[in-house]
């Protein structure tokens, strides 16, 4: 295929070459050579801005704290640690990101059972609150809302601040919260007068930043890439189930049996 | 002798030009699918770092700077291709980022991830009901052909390389 065509064609190359005789040989190099510096500073620029650009969009890691519940960096916040376990009661790790939809009807549909069955030492509740979600919607409300979560386990009231963002979560995905939203939720949440000014200057300083970008990369890690993805003693749990009439929950009975099935006795 | 040689040249002229011609439609497939997927994804690299994760392939870090770095290659090999610019060197960067995603989305089947394949923008875990791996590969099976048309036979019409470089 690739030799007859160029034969022939001789006669059209000759032309053309005649045509660029004088262009040719001094050209070429120079030309090469800038085109290939140019592309090649364009593409170093323009990783070098991006990669920037997406450090400082990001959390900028300042703080290293690890809030209370949480044993490591990139280890989940075990709520309720306060709790004596009932003999070979299995861990339930829930992986959501606040500002994730599913994650709210996770929540509505079977936030409740998760919290009284561990309250009743029936769980090991473990919350990996990931933030992946700011990167795709543009924003930085996960972060802030997980930093919220976080200073108020240092008060202690991780659960109701938790319940507070769900309870609130924008009707429009990506919409966020502002910072006096998130200071209402703390409020709610129980944190009030000399706890609210700890939360508020927890928040500030961005204490648990480098938690919190531990929580990503460790999820990832892992291999949960999307959210809610709950593990029972680290098998996934299909706590959404989705078909053509749309997503459905889980039951609390279902969630129940399962908890009870992985209960080694 | 009724055939002259003029008349033979035209039918071979014209040969080439339809060779040319689909060269240039090759480029111009390729290059501006790859500018619409790299720009659509340049401006969220830290999205772009997700979709890599969810293939998970990588380790984390590698794969974020896969994922900045990504949107920028494919701008540049796509707007060398539609430039017409370095043509054989281009589509083999193009054609090679093909294999690599029809690579990435095939193992993601293979194993079971339900996962969108990310290639303009968006990607990450989806239902699944709604994964289309059968298609996005078909379409990057079609794309890495338009590459390896052009590294076998990089001619082609209103490109910068025969305009400057005469080949």
């Amino acid at each position: 295929m690739s030799k007859t065509p160029q034969k022939q064609g001789t006669s059209r190359q000759a032309k053309i070459q005649a045509a660029q005789k004088s262009g040719r040989s001094g050209a070429n190099p120079i030309v090469i050579g800038t085109v290939v510096a140019i592309v090649a500073i364009i593409a170093v620029v323009a990783f070098v801005v991006l990669t920037a650009v997406n450090k400082n969009g990001g959390s900028s890691a300042s703080g290293t704290a690890l809030p209370p519940g949480a044993s490591a960096m990139g280890k989940g916040l075990v709520a309720d640690a306060d709790v004596t376990l009932q003999p070979g009661a299995p861990t339930l790790d829930v992986y959501e990101d606040f500002q994730c939809p599913y994650c709210g009807d996770l929540e509505h549909g079977l936030g409740s059972t998760i919290e009284s069955l561990a309250a009743q030492g029936k769980i090991r509740l473990a919350y990996h609150i990931m933030t992946f979600l700011d990167d795709n919607l543009g924003n930085d409300a996960s972060v802030r809302a997980a930093e919220g979560a976080f200073c108020a386990a240092a008060g202690g009231k991780f659960l109701e601040y938790h319940n507070q963002v769900y309870s609130n979560q924008p009707t429009q995905e990506g919409a966020g919260w502002t910072d006096a939203q998130l200071a209402t939720f703390a409020s709610n949440a129980g944190l009030t007068g000399s706890a609210l000014t700890t939360w508020k200057s927890c928040t500030a300083a961005d204490t648990y930043a480098a938690y919190i970008a531990s929580i990503e990369k460790q999820s990832s890690t892992d291999g949960v890439t999307g959210t809610p993805t709950v593990k029972l003693n680290g098998t996934d749990l299909a706590v959404l189930k989705t078909d053509s009439s749309g997503v459905t929950v889980m039951t609390p009975a279902e969630l129940t049996a399962a908890v009870q099935a992985a209960t080694k006795s | 002798m009724s055939v002259t040689e003029a008349d033979l040249e035209v039918p071979a002229e014209r040969h080439t030009r339809t060779l040319d011609l689909v060269g240039t439609l090759a480029r111009l497939i390729l290059g501006l699918v790859l500018i619409v997927a790299g720009a659509l994804k340049v401006t969220k690299p830290g999205a772009s770092a997700n979709a890599v994760h969810a293939y998970q392939v990588l380790p984390y870090d590698v794969g974020t700077y896969v994922g900045y770095a990504l949107p920028i290659v494919e701008i540049i090999v796509g707007l060398l291709l539609v430039l017409g610019l370095f043509t054989r060197v281009a589509a083999v960067l193009g054609t090679l980022l093909m294999v690599v995603f029809i690579t990435g989305i095939g193992q993601a089947w293979a194993r079971g991830l339900t996962i969108d394949c990310g290639c303009f923008g968006g990607g990450g875990p989806v239902n699944a009901n709604q994964t289309k791996y059968g298609l996005e590969i078909a379409r990057d099976v079609g794309l890495a052909l338009c590459g390896a048309w052009l590294v076998r036979r990089p001619a082609s019409l209103a490109g910068l390389d025969r305009l400057w470089f005469g080949s």
